[in-house]
């Protein structure tokens, strides 16, 4: 049974169709890479699987673990170990870091009828999931994203997924406005986290970031749909002809 | 409160909240009679469903109150789109040597804040009441903690029911 399983998936968003037929599947414990142009439904793909009240399924369906995903609120898909990484996470003025977190890994415990961590187990576990992205303790401390930097927001979308544990995380173009240094450590925490039991699907522009994560698989979207799958090799492929010839292609074959 | 004595200094912190048809209608006012006085007013209103809430305050300073000091900030949060929050700071100043300075913000909980919350696998009701008692930091901070652990759980029930 696949971790997710996406199949003839159509969703519109404001009365405009993104996604046409799509069709996934992740195994626990893979990686997959998701490229396309803009626009090409990427970003949908990823807030529709998250649950965003904005999108709209029109037809398809998908599972996950089994179950059916459309069929459970956003929280609740949270809760059972589905984690976005945000493309542009948002600001909550007066919200710590540490206290928001705590909150949300509280959650998920309860859900899975685990004691709450106390303030002192919490900071324990947050002190060391730090390390792997390379911030210090002062960060559980500020506002959650306010005033953050692109790549300090993006290591905190890390951090988070290292203190939720999911079973399927997406990361919705983590690597964009990166520098050098933030693309290294947000690869580096992101490879710590690969572990059999987990599945990842990595939503990107760019080939620069798989150089430190490398997909076992790569699809390529375009037009709301999966027009090419293939190994980390067609990441490379598409870094150096770009998606025109792709194009040409599925017409081609659509044709 | 009246600053009658020089060097004498007054601070207000509020927090109002109003829900259903609730309108409110609070606030201070800060006489400054005597010279080198000093205040602070930070107000905080929460607007919910077709609730209106009103900060109103006067900052008097007097003819005497020289090098007088006042900082005012408003700040209101609406949850809702038909509800209402409405600001009127009156300044009444007779001594060309003084500071008096307003602020003033509105902000709504926006829907992304509260899916970013929910994606972390946080309730809608606990959202709003992070969101809410975030928004309000400022003033119950000044608080002492047995105090600011009730006025954080009274918000928590007064919002009981307000989404969803």
């Amino acid at each position: 049974m696949s971790l997710l399983s996406v199949k003839d998936l159509h969703v519109s968003v404001a009365g405009n169709r993104i996604l046409n037929g799509l069709e996934l599947e992740l195994e626990a414990g893979q990686v997959h890479a998701l490229m396309g142009p803009n626009g090409s439904g990427k970003s949908t793909l990823a807030l529709l699987l998250a649950g965003h009240p904005a999108y709209k399924v029109e037809k398809g369906s998908v599972s996950y673990q089994g179950r059916d995903l459309l069929d459970m609120a956003a929280d609740e898909r949270a809760r059972e170990g589905v984690f976005l990484s945000f493309q542009y996470p948002v600001e909550i003025p007066g919200v710590s870091t540490g206290y928001f977190l705590k909150a949300a890994v509280n959650a998920g415990r309860r859900h899975r009828g685990e004691d709450e961590l106390d303030a002192m187990d919490f900071l324990d576990i947050a002190r060391e999931q730090l390390k792997l992205v390379g911030m210090d303790e002062a960060f559980l401390h500020r506002s959650l994203n306010e005033g953050f930097s692109g790549g300090e927001k993006k290591r905190c979308e890390i951090f988070q997924m290292a203190m939720l544990e999911p079973r399927l995380a997406i990361l919705d173009e983590t690597d964009s406005g990166l520098d050098v240094d933030a693309l290294k450590a947000v690869g580096s925490g992101v490879n710590a986290l690969r572990t059999p039991e987990r599945g990842m699907l990595i939503i990107t522009h760019y080939q620069r970031l798989l150089d430190y994560i490398v997909p076992d698989r790569t699809h390529v979207i375009m037009g709301g749909r999966i027009v090419r799958s293939g190994d980390a090799e067609l990441a490379r492929e598409v870094e150096q002809r770009g998606y025109g010839w792709l194009e040409e292609a599925a017409a081609a074959s659509a044709a | 409160m009246i600053l009658q004595g020089d060097d004498s200094v007054g601070e207000f912190y509020s927090v109002a909240l109003t829900n259903n048809y609730q309108q409110a209608d609070t606030g201070t006012k800060m006489i400054h009679n005597g010279r080198n006085t000093k205040s602070t007013i930070i107000s905080k209103g929460i607007s919910v469903g077709k609730a209106h809430n009103t900060y109103r305050g006067l900052v008097q300073v007097g003819p005497n109150a020289e090098n007088a000091h006042n900082y005012s900030q408003c700040d209101s949060l609406l949850l809702g789109d038909e509800c209402g929050a409405h600001t009127f700071p009156y300044i009444d100043v007779r001594t060309p040597n003084c500071r008096v300075e307003h602020e003033a913000s509105t902000s709504r909980i926006g829907e992304e804040q509260l899916f970013y919350l929910a994606q972390r696998g946080i309730s809608e009701e606990d959202a709003v009441s992070i969101i809410v008692n975030g928004f309000c930091k400022r003033v119950f901070r000044e608080l002492p903690m047995e105090f600011a652990v009730e006025a954080q759980k009274l918000m928590e029930v007064s919002l009981e029911g307000a989404v969803g």
